[in-house]
């Protein structure tokens, strides 16, 4: 499976709407009352994890189901050091962990590519959920309760920043040599290596940077919830949800994941209270319309209206 | 023409006339539920204890807030079996919904998950399908459990049911979510205490859809007891795939799923002797309120409740209505009778001590030509346990 990727040509002032947008929403979360204010929250989630997703799978066109690894680690490396050591310290550090778990299997898992990268991407995330959770249920540790937690606000206003910085990475990257050389991999692998690019450094680098900012996610995440059990942060339904958001909002360009996280959000809040099935019809219709008719997704549609007619693109 | 129209003023007359039931504001009573997802088949016996309760209390003039009756109206959404998705559902109930009352929804991470929720809003809600030791750890005061199925019990009161029927070994098999694998850990140390051996002890996922290799090494290790610490779903796979395999160990234990009256019409005489965990029968005559919530269910639904959570859920609407008729909607005043009065349910009385009903004993369920009888302990049973 490959998904068409388009080429970076955002703009400064779009990076600067991109934090106004965001203050603004947090704001208007926090304003709004408790459960907006949730939403808000799921809404920077969806960003960051996009973003960071992004920032390997969109750029490299690796497509990645196993992204949820990267969540699942930092959520549990700061559920089990609870309390033990301060926030401000666990949740850098299970940032790291995923980074750093992300390193020593880019190796062997970057050597395949196509349908069984996805594949095993999703498998490795399995794998790992399940090792964890004999782990946990061999030493009677079948789940955890964080109480105590950060209140909401609090942890809004640091996914929100997360959120803005996975955006800036995504958007820097983008124009950056060491982009330029992620999306050499993506369009000729062979002729990038060929032609002198580092491809084999470059995809190690990404795929480790790419699991950072979604292992600091995992774990302010897993404050938000005052039970805690592994399947619950390693749910492969995290890892889909990227990648759909991703497909509709558009991969490659930092606006994309923003749109696509904004689209899926408003859909499920217009409907998940309602017609919860009519939202998975949806959603459903929505990521073929989208494959099939707007590969390039919302971005991808956007640029396409604002590029003159006659033009060669 | 004349009598049409007279007749027709009083009937507008009549309509705009509010009556008491009507001047009372309707009450909005809020909770998730698992419609769909891993426990959307536990779901039913839930959601069908509620709308029987409402629809009784409603039949009765409403809910008696500290003496003033208000007709009820449930808000309901599906959490899909996510207890990450039920925590934001109570937010939208109390921030946005403004929900007067709150009932609870299926199972322990859902109930752990919300307690959070409960805390930050002061919400007072008894709950009721949620079994785990993990509950004491909750900040007593605005969450409460009417259940008596909590792991470090069960363990030593199975243990000694099976030991007084002269079980010397057992074969184990779990699924990896939490309350099974909370059980196993208090299960294992009681039954080495009681000195009956362990042929087998497996785990296995909770999407299981094969049981037959764990089934054929259960076979073959003939113990005296199966344990299958189930969920609602592996449990009618546990059941088929042993019929099949001829699996006849005269005591079969089934954590959580044969209470659910789907269990029984779909496997009928083969369930016949099936243990399970459960504390409440319409048999026992010493709980009068017992017989009449199972009838009208019957009636209702044409079928029986789920002896444990339709139970259990019945339950916490009942604890539920008393403290509201004494303390009104009042968060504080509500803590307050929650905490310290003595509630008459169809399980008999419940107080609690903390947040864990005190009254209650852990128990045991069989079935035993197609009814539960409670098996044990000896103090409430309504028959004894037999061989299958």
């Amino acid at each position: 499976m490959t998904i068409p990727f388009i080429s970076t040509n955002s703009s400064l002032p779009a990076v600067s709407a991109t934090v106004i947008g965001a203050v603004l929403i947090v704001g208007l979360g926090v304003t709004m009352g408790s459960y907006w204010t949730v939403v808000a929250l799921n809404l920077f989630m969806w960003i960051a994890l996009t973003q960071s997703w992004s920032l390997f799978s969109g750029m490299t066109g690796y497509i990645s189901l196993g992204h949820v690894v990267a969540y699942g680690i930092g959520a549990y490396l700061v559920a089990v050091t609870f309390k033990m050591i301060p926030l401000w310290l666990s949740i850098p550090l299970g940032g790291l962990a995923a980074g750093l778990f992300a390193l020593i299997v880019a190796i062997p898992v970057l050597r395949v590519r196509g349908p069984y990268f996805v594949i095993l991407t999703f498998g490795l995330a399995e794998l790992v959920k399940y090792i964890l959770l004999y782990t946990e249920t061999t030493f009677g540790k079948s789940s955890r309760l964080l109480f105590g937690a950060p209140k909401t606000e609090v942890l809004l206003y640091w996914v929100a920043a997360l959120a803005v910085i996975a955006t800036l990475i995504t958007y820097f990257v983008g124009r950056s040599r060491f982009g330029k050389g992620l999306a050499a991999v993506r369009e000729d692998e062979t002729a990038a290596e060929t032609i002198g690019v580092p491809v084999t450094r470059l995809k190690v680098l990404a795929f480790a940077a790419s699991a950072v900012i979604p292992g600091m996610i995992g774990g302010l995440m897993a404050m938000r919830s005052t039970y805690f059990d592994v399947l619950q942060v390693f749910n492969p339904t995290i890892s889909f949800s990227i990648v759909t958001m991703a497909i509709i909002g558009g991969a490659g360009d930092a606006r994309g994941p923003i749109l696509g996280a904004l689209f899926m959000l408003g859909l499920a809040e217009l409907l998940w209270s309602t017609a919860p099935q009519l939202y998975f019809i949806l959603l459903g219709l929505f990521l073929i319309g989208f494959v099939l008719f707007a590969p390039n997704g919302l971005i991808g549609l956007i640029k396409r209206r604002k590029q003159p007619k006659g033009s060669v693109s | 023409m004349l009598k049409k129209i007279a007749q027709g003023l009083a009937l507008a007359a009549a309509l705009s006339l509010p009556t008491a039931a009507q001047a009372a504001e309707t009450l909005k009573i809020g909770y998730s539920i698992a419609k769909t997802g891993l426990f959307s088949q536990a779901a039913p016996s839930q959601v069908n204890a509620y709308d029987l309760w409402a629809e009784q209390v409603n039949a009765a003039g409403g809910l008696d807030v500290a003496g003033v009756k208000h007709p009820i109206e449930l808000v309901w959404y599906d959490d899909e079996s996510d207890p990450v998705k039920s925590a934001q559902i109570y937010e939208r109930l109390i921030s946005d919904d403004k929900v007067d009352l709150l009932l609870a929804p299926w199972g322990t991470p859902h109930h752990l998950n919300i307690a959070g929720v409960m805390e930050q809003h002061g919400f007072p809600l008894v709950g009721n399908t949620a079994g785990s030791v993990a509950i004491r750890e909750v900040e007593p005061g605005n969450i409460w459990f009417p259940t008596a199925v909590l792991p470090d019990r069960i363990g030593p009161a199975l243990v000694d049911m099976l030991a007084a029927n002269g079980v010397k070994s057992v074969s184990i098999i779990a699924n990896v979510l939490p309350f099974s694998q909370e059980n196993l850990q208090f299960l294992v140390p009681a039954l080495e205490a009681a000195n009956i051996e362990i042929k087998m002890n497996e785990s296995y996922p909770p999407d299981i859809k094969d049981m037959t290799p764990l089934l054929t090494q259960m076979k073959s290790a003939n113990a005296d007891a199966v344990i299958a610490l189930t969920y609602p779903s592996d449990a009618f796979l546990y059941t088929g795939q042993a019929k099949e395999l001829g699996i006849t160990t005269p005591y079969q234990f089934l954590l959580i799923g044969p209470t659910i009256a789907a269990y029984k019409d779909a496997f009928g005489p083969v369930a016949d002797g099936i243990i399970t965990l459960g504390h409440w029968s319409p048999k026992q005559t010493d709980w009068p309120r017992a017989q009449p919530f199972f009838d009208a269910y019957v009636a209702k639904y044409n079928s029986a409740p789920d002896y444990l959570d339709s139970a259990l859920a019945y339950m916490s609407c009942e604890i539920l209505q008393q403290a509201v008729a004494k303390a009104g909607l009042d968060h504080d005043k509500l803590r307050e009778v929650i905490s310290n009065d003595t509630f008459d349910t169809i399980n008999g009385p419940v107080k609690f001590k903390g947040v864990e009903n005190i009254i209650t004993p852990s128990a045991f369920l069989q079935l035993q030509k197609g009814d539960m009888e409670l098996v044990w302990p000896k103090s409430i049973a309504t028959a004894d346990l037999i061989k299958r």
